[in-house]
């Protein structure tokens, strides 16, 4: 069979990443309920659905090889190629924490009430953050990508938030709580990451420039 | 004679492989800043760690050049694509050694590490170190014997990862939260570490035979 013309490589890569996006976001809101509704089944399918990202990586990366393979593309071209082997594994790498998320549900160690509500706002914010990723990888729309930088300052000041509560003189809750609190908190705040990566990825692919140089 | 092709793709191995010899270093320097409380030697790690990145940029830059001038295909193919993964990784190595020196930088004069923790965390940056200087080897030489060396050298970073969980969940853990939460974080920064320095050397397995060795299971 013929390889598909590289218009057509590229449509397919944008797509697949935007749905592994898609998948990851849906799998940390998942994740999420089963931490703080302690729905074990709930957990159980976010462990399970993970190989489903793992898949679609592996499409993308074969597409992506394909593409350099028989069309030898070059500038924007290439730049877009090799961005979404990169982005691909970033969105994988979200699915894995999505996971870890889940694995910690299962462990049946609730979280303590009080941190709850912090939670359910890491949560979305990191959900809100995937789904951005996703509509920039399938637009390549620039402005929003980078908007998800300042949207992961937001991120960034809840992790630090849980850490002043884990510390504080009042936390009562005892050592395992809190190790699970840090490292928890540590998942949201990698996934929110790798989400920012994809978007940044995206605006060097479009512009050939890091955001950081782009004036809006 | 090499031709000028073959010799960009040996340097761009060479790149990677000094690569992972400067995160070697950096993770060996941030361990011994964590277990001596050495101010200076975290700052070392922390300032040096754009050297990394600069060498990530280098590293990328003949990816793609090479992609765009040779177009290469088959295992050559597989090498530029390994060597843009392998950099990643390879940073994020550099990033996870510059976390350990934060952390030491944090507490300081206060030791991060209470004394009986010091010997877990003198073996988990020994075996990160050692984990990524043979990373760097395997890059070199493409050995696939070595290469599925360094997954079972991750074992035990991962068994001293577990324990050191085990430690910290004890009801005998008598240094309270705050150090709890640091060793918790740190002791997965070097898991992390190890797991990105096996991700490099699945990498070359692939360049070597073709196919990805099973999942890595992270």
């Amino acid at each position: 069979m013929p390889p598909d013309p590289l218009p057509q490589q590229l449509a397919d890569i944008s797509e697949l990443l935007g749905r592994m996006c898609t998948v990851v976001a849906g799998a940390l809101q998942r994740a999420t309920c089963a931490l703080l509704e302690g729905r074990e089944r709930l957990a159980q399918q976010v462990v399970a659905g993970d190989a489903q990202v793992d898949a679609l990586r592996a499409q993308v990366e074969g597409i992506a090889t394909d593409a350099l393979l028989f069309h030898a593309p070059v500038a924007g071209d290439l730049r877009r190629v090799v961005s979404a082997i990169r982005s691909a594994g970033d969105v994988e790498r979200m699915g894995d924490l999505a996971l870890h998320v889940a694995e910690a549900a299962g462990r049946g160690r609730p979280l303590p009430a009080e941190v709850h509500a912090d939670f359910a706002e890491m949560a979305r914010l990191a959900v809100d953050l995937a789904v951005k990723a996703a509509e920039v990888a399938r637009t390549r729309n620039v402005v929003l990508a980078v908007e998800l930088d300042t949207d992961d300052d937001a991120m960034d000041a809840l992790h630090a938030h849980m850490f002043g509560v884990l510390m504080a003189d009042g936390w009562s809750h005892g050592v395992p709580a809190a190790v699970d609190i840090t490292l928890l908190a540590r998942y949201y705040e990698r996934f929110a990451d790798h989400a920012v990566t994809v978007a940044r990825e995206t605006v060097y692919a479009v512009t050939g420039r890091e955001p950081d140089a782009i004036p809006i | 004679m090499r031709d000028a092709y073959q010799e960009q793709l040996d340097d761009l191995a060479d790149g990677l492989a000094g690569m992972c010899a400067q995160v070697a270093r950096a993770m060996e320097k941030a361990t011994r800043s964590l277990l001596e409380v050495d101010l200076q030697l975290a700052e070392e790690v922390i300032s040096d760690d754009v050297r990394v990145d600069e060498i990530r940029a280098t590293a990328e830059e003949k990816a793609f050049a090479l992609l765009a001038l040779q177009a290469p295909v088959a295992t050559d193919l597989r090498i530029v694509v390994s060597a843009i993964h392998g950099a990643g990784d390879i940073e994020r190595m550099g990033d996870l050694a510059l976390h350990v020196a934060q952390a030491a930088r944090r507490r300081h004069p206060q030791p991060v590490l209470p004394d009986e923790i010091k010997p877990y965390f003198a073996e988990m940056g020994r075996v990160g170190v050692q984990l990524a200087i043979k990373a760097g080897d395997v890059i070199r030489s493409r050995d696939l014997a070595a290469a599925a060396q360094l997954e079972s050298d991750d074992d035990a970073m991962d068994d001293l990862h577990r324990h050191m969980f085990s430690v910290l969940m004890d009801r005998n853990w008598s240094h309270g939260v705050g150090p709890a939460v640091d060793i918790a974080l740190l002791a997965r920064f070097y898991e992390r570490y190890a797991d990105h320095a096996v991700a490099v050397a699945r990498r070359i397995v692939y360049v070597v035979t073709g196919r990805m060795p099973g999942p890595l299971t992270v």
